[in-house]
């Protein structure tokens, strides 16, 4: 409906513009659409020429080649051609859709206008009656107040009256909604034949575009092939003539080319001649001197050959030889391995025997360590017992040899008050009392046991320590064996330095060592280290040592210069520090005449040391030996000594003795007879007498008287 | 006929046996009878002549002596050992015989699997082809047989996906709730499972009230079914088919009878809350869903939120059509919600009742869109304020490339706001003004605003009242943006003369 209207006034528009011969579709024939076509592809033409314009910049370079080719134009001017009335077809056909959109949308907006109409009518229409429902109700109230029955019925009939109108209103509305509704329906019908109608047209016009763009399809699809076939016999011909130049110029540079090669060809046959020749020449040449290379070459090959054959018996017999030796070895190897299982199974059992030994051994060991501790033990207090029984012993052997020696001097001084006796009484000589240094002797032989350094040394300290803790107490008598003038103190002090001074005697590992130990324990160690290396092994040398220092100090210190030429430039200035010290230390020194060992300047010590040390190198050399007897007491002295006592009389004495013995004897032996016979004598005598008496009695007696014969009478017959 | 059946089997029996004998003199009989008819009936006559001759061809053998044998040769004349067809032919065609109840064609080579496709029959049941064959010209044959006119390329190319589509489309179509037996349908789902991806139905039939047969006895055509009340009027419940078909892709539906005649009652096209809720439940069910549309079914504002509620995060839907119906705001701005929730591309709301309101809420959610190509308005009544609204949220939107707003009711105002996002614009490829009321002002408006723009193809102003020059003018604005964008099209593939690379563009400009 619309579409062609609307288009229509378009049209006339485009009338305006100058009708332009198209190749289609003409503006001027009287179906629309051909003109609308006819239109649209004028704009395409002018809308292509523009774009070609604005295109032109970056397509100058194709574009000769456009102008030149017909199909390209031909072909945008189709495809322009079909566009447009694709598009118009499109727009045709979907105007149909278009128009019904707008005619829907018509009513719509007339339904919604009729809708809301209707709507406030109904309202209107509800006030109203609702106005007059009320009226009724109203008038019924009314109705009920009246009594007389004329003015009820008057009322009734008008109530009945304005109900009538109510329905009558009622009913108009409901005719006249009816109305609409079958109005509505009627256009519902129409619509619906109109719409039919529309899909018919729209069928219609489809069909239409279809052939219409078919035809047009084809149409351009011609225009398109005998534009091409147009240009590509333009291009055949072209080609053709192209081509039959060129081969003229092709046949004609051939030729040419021909003669050039057939020269060539001459020559070069010429040349090859000429090689072959020469060819020729040298392959003999070379032939021979290659034949007779071959020549020597065989016959060093039959040397090879021969030499070849001859290391190859020897490797033959080599190889045989070793073979032998493989099995050999291999056989070997099995005893071996044999063997070594063997020694394995004794490598086994010696090492568990070995445990068990280790074990045996062990538990053994621990026995045997127990043991020797227990020994030890006993050792020790075997020792122990010894150093008791030897105390015992000597002191047993003291008091012997006191008791002997006591009544040894007992004799002696017997011996001797006989002799003086002999001597003053029986030989009238003078005698003079023998002086002998045994006689003064009292107690055993070498007792002055000689104490070795190192027990000196602790005596020392341990005495220095002991002072430390009783300063009052004074000297100890134990020191009277000290020499001379030195003091323990002075002793103590020159051990100190000596021992702070020549550390370097002293082992390192010692000084290792001593370092968890007392100070005093420390001391001790060093100093018999120091001792050990210096070569002082006894109580004298310590003190020569001691002595020596002191002395030292008494020479050098005052007289300086006596050794300047030894002393280092260095310990010239000594003096003056040592000058400084004895001024510290002048009232010490007073105290003790001995010089203090302060005085002695430490660097000195060295000195001193090494003078002592040369010393001291001469005695020290036959006192070697000595030393191994002082262990055992030294009992030879005992036996001359109790010899010297036997002869403390001398022999000529003991001769004299005897002579004088003998003259005794014999004098004694006089003596005696005498003395026998004065005993004989005065026995007589006495017999005698008592004779004399008896006879006399019996002379005197009775009996006598008696007696034939008297005794008396018998006497004197014997003695007659 | 039966008699020379025989001939050729007798004589050949000697030397083979007697079952492929037979088929083979059939089929020989066969091609030769049928050879002049059309290749669809061949088989038919052929299937109820396989069984008897074997019961036929032993009788004689057994029981009749070697002289009817010998005379029946002596009076074939055609016959000649040339035409004694091949084994593997014989094999082939006893395989295509028994196909229903021993199918065998995976087992065979290539080549003759071929040939046994092209001679099986496109009547075997389902169950046993559906799952086995493959090949698309038995599907062919099966689809032309039973639709005379189909276009494969509407079911992506491929006849035997067609093949079950229009089968399921045909059974939902002339589904009758509580009348047909739903098993009709669910047996044929393990069979059509991988092949459908598409369904396109435009009737649902109500169910048939027992009622009117009754009395249509005497009134069989009289508006009867006027007063029939209103319960059981739900339709076929999609769920169970949707939740079965694994490739379902596409969903096209109508809620209404074809051709109802005279027999219209407004109870035939009823969309109930019950088959609504019951969509919803399958659309949602259904993740591989792109498509669903849903026209000419009465979906009112409650109906559409709710299949919208539940087509919210949907992770597959591209394009919701819900043209044709009653929505109104409150849908439109379900729908609005949608676009916020899903990755929906198209929109269609064509001939529905959005106004302002329901154009406005649209319009905020196309601001912040970022994957809606396509939104279409047409007929629907959003007038000037929806279509500034959707305007100024296309002066932010950079995706929407079509828009339809056609009869709509907008004037000036809109044309100027418009206006403007033409010449910001660059996404916009399509819109449509006709059938409003924009008047030469707002003409002029537009054609400045296109001057300006460089990539719109398509602009439909028809019937909207702009003056002739303007619209012509817009028309060279457009015909000049579509030269340059053929160019775009062109130019980055490579320079190539034109004369070659415009060849092809002819036919598809």
């Amino acid at each position: 409906m619309n579409p062609p209207g609307s288009l229509g006034v378009l049209e006339e528009k485009e009338e305006e513009h100058l009708a332009t011969p198209v190749l289609g579709p003409s503006i001027h024939s009287d179906n629309p659409q051909e003109r609308i076509q006819a239109r649209r592809l004028r704009i395409a033409a002018r809308l292509e020429a523009r774009r070609r314009e604005a295109l032109g910049e970056y397509l100058d370079g194709k574009e000769s080649e456009e102008d030149q080719s017909k199909s390209y134009k031909q072909k945008e001017e189709s495809r322009l051609k079909l566009a447009k009335l694709l598009l118009c077809g499109t727009e045709l056909v979907t105007n149909i859709q278009v128009a019904a959109d707008i005619r829907e949308i018509h009513r719509r907006v007339e339904e919604e206008e009729i809708k809301r109409q209707r709507l406030e009518k109904l309202e209107n229409e509800v006030k109203t009656s609702q106005d007059k429902f009320e009226e009724i109700t109203m008038k019924w109230e009314e109705g009920k107040q009246k009594r007389i029955p004329q003015e009820l019925w008057e009322m009734l009939n008008a109530q009945q009256v304005h109900c009538a109108g109510l329905i009558e209103d009622k009913n108009k509305l409901i005719s006249e909604l009816q109305q609409e509704l079958k109005a509505k329906d009627d256009q519902y019908v129409k619509d619906l034949k109109k719409q039919s109608g529309d899909i018919c047209l729209l069928l219609e016009r489809m069909e239409e575009q279809v052939k219409n763009v078919m035809k047009t399809f084809r149409q351009e699809l011609q225009h398109i092939e005998k534009a091409f076939e147009v240009e590509r016999e333009e291009l055949l011909t072209n080609n053709k003539k192209k081509w039959e130049q060129a081969l003229q110029a092709h046949n004609a540079k051939e030729l040419e080319y021909l003669m050039n090669r057939i020269k060539k060809v001459e020559d070069h046959e010429k040349q090859l001649n000429k090689q072959r020749i020469w060819d020729c020449e040298e392959y003999n040449t070379i032939k021979i001197k290659l034949e007779q290379d071959v020549q020597i070459l065989e016959q060093q090959l039959q040397q090879m050959k021969a030499t070849y054959q001859l290391n190859q018996e020897k490797l033959e017999y080599n190889f045989q030889v070793l073979k032998k030796r493989d099995e050999e070895s291999t056989v070997i190897k099995s005893q071996q391995k044999r063997k070594i299982n063997c020694l394995h199974d004794v490598l086994n059992n010696l090492r568990s025997k070995y445990n068990k030994q280790v074990k045996q051994f062990q538990e053994e060991n621990q026995s045997l360590t127990s043991d020797y501790k227990r020994l030890v033990m006993q050792f020790k207090e075997m020792q122990k017992a010894m150093r008791h029984f030897a105390l015992i012993d000597d002191k047993q052997f003291r008091e012997i040899w006191l008791m002997n020696e006591e009544e040894v001097k007992d004799l002696i001084s017997r011996a001797f008050d006989v002799d003086r006796i002999i001597h003053t009484h029986h030989l009238g000589l003078p005698w003079t009392a023998p002086d002998f240094w045994f006689l003064k002797n009292v107690g055993p032989i070498s007792q002055q046991q000689q104490k070795s350094a190192t027990q000196i040394l602790e005596e020392v300290l341990m005495e220095a320590e002991e002072e430390g803790a009783e300063e009052a107490a004074s000297e100890p008598e134990s020191y009277l064996d000290l020499p001379k003038q030195v003091s323990a103190k002075t002793t103590r002090k020159i051990l100190m330095l000596l021992c702070d001074e020549s550390g370097f005697l002293v082992e390192r590992k010692l000084l290792s060592l001593l370092l968890p130990l007392d100070k005093s324990e420390c001391y001790l160690l060093k100093l018999d280290a120091i001792f050990s290396a210096l070569g002082i092994e006894s109580e004298d040398d310590l003190y020569k040592l001691v002595n020596f220092f002191l002395k030292y100090q008494a020479h050098h210190s005052p007289p300086s210069q006596e050794r300047t030429s030894l002393v280092s430039p260095l310990e010239k200035l000594d003096p003056q520090g040592e000058k400084e010290g004895s001024l510290v230390d002048r009232e010490p020194q007073e105290k003790q005449p001995p010089p203090s060992p302060q005085l002695i300047h430490p660097n000195d010590v060295l000195k001193i040391l090494e003078a002592f040390v040369t010393g001291l190198r001469k005695p020290r050399d036959f006192r070697a030996p000595v030393k191994l007897l002082k262990v055992v007491r030294d009992d030879s002295k005992d036996s001359a000594y109790w010899k010297a006592l036997t002869t403390v009389i001398p022999a000529t004495t003991l001769n004299l003795w005897d002579a004088l013995y003998t003259a005794l004897e014999k004098y004694h032996l006089v003596l005696t007879q005498r003395a026998e016979l004065l005993i004989e004598n005065s026995s007589l005598e006495r017999q005698n007498t008592e004779l004399q008496q008896l006879l006399q009695q019996y002379l005197d007696s009775k009996i006598n008287s008696e007696l034939q014969v008297p005794p008396t009478e018998v006497f004197r017959v014997p003695t007659k | 006929m039966e008699e020379t059946q025989i001939t050729p089997s007798l004589s050949v029996r000697s030397w083979s046996s007697i079952s492929t004998q037979d088929q083979s003199s059939i089929s020989t009989q066969d091609q030769s009878s049928t050879a002049g008819q059309a290749s669809s009936t061949g088989p038919q006559p052929s299937k109820p002549s396989v069984i008897p001759p074997p019961v036929k061809s032993k009788g004689p053998s057994s029981g009749a002596g070697v002289r009817r044998m010998r005379r029946i040769i002596a009076e074939d004349a055609e016959w000649s050992v040339a035409i004694v067809p091949l084994l593997t032919e014989l094999c082939i065609q006893h395989i295509v015989k028994n196909f229903q109840n021993n199918p065998i064609l995976k087992q065979l080579p290539q080549s003759i699997r071929k040939k046994v496709l092209n001679h099986l029959s496109p009547d075997l049941p389902l169950a046993v082809t559906a799952n086995l064959i493959e090949d698309e010209n038995y599907w062919r044959r099966c689809c032309t047989q039973r639709w005379p006119v189909c276009h494969v390329d509407e079911h992506g190319g491929s006849w035997k996906r067609m093949f079950f589509e229009l089968h399921l489309e045909n059974l939902l179509k002339h589904f009758i709730p509580s009348t047909t037996d739903p098993e009709v349908i669910l047996n044929l789902l393990p069979l059509c499972r991988n092949y459908v991806h598409t369904i396109r139905v435009d009737q649902f039939l109500p169910p048939v009230q027992l009622p009117p047969p009754l009395r249509g006895g005497d009134q069989s055509d009289s508006g009867s079914e006027g007063e029939m009340e209103e319960p059981a009027t739900d339709h076929y419940q999609l769920g169970d088919l949707v939740a079965g078909l694994s490739h379902l892709e596409e969903l096209d539906l109508v809620y209404g009878v074809k051709d109802c005649g005279m027999n219209f009652e407004w109870n035939l096209f009823l969309f109930t809350y019950r088959d609504c809720h019951s969509l919803a439940a399958a659309v949602k069910a259904c993740h591989t869903l792109k498509i669903f549309r849903l026209t000419r079914s009465k979906v009112d504002d409650d109906k559409a939120r709710i299949l919208i509620c539940s087509l919210l995060d949907h992770a597959a839907l591209e394009e919701l059509d819900l043209s044709h119906n009653l929505i109104g705001d409150r849908g439109a701005r379900a729908a609005a919600k949608l676009l916020g929730h899903s990755r929906l591309r198209v929109l269609n709301l064509a001939n529905n009742q959005v106004r302002a309101p329901g154009a406005q809420s649209l319009a905020h959610a196309l601001a912040h869109n970022s994957d809606l190509v396509s939104l279409n308005l047409r007929l629907n009544c959003i007038e000037d304020e929806g279509g500034q609204a959707l305007a100024h949220a296309l002066q932010t939107n950079k995706c929407l490339t079509t828009l339809h707003l056609g009869g709509n009711e907008l004037s000036e105002p809109t044309a100027t706001l418009l206006s403007q996002v033409l010449s910001i614009n660059t996404t916009l490829t399509s819109i449509n003004l006709s059938c409003n009321r924009i008047g030469p002002d707002g003409g002029k408006q537009l054609l400045e605003g296109m001057s300006d723009n460089k990539t719109l193809l398509e602009f439909d102003l028809r019937l909207s009242d702009i003056a002739q020059e303007s619209e012509y003018l817009i028309g060279q604005a457009l015909c000049a943006n579509r030269e340059a964008a053929r160019q775009r099209a062109l130019s980055p593939s490579h320079f190539m003369s034109p004369a070659t690379a415009k060849g092809p563009e002819n036919p598809a400009g």
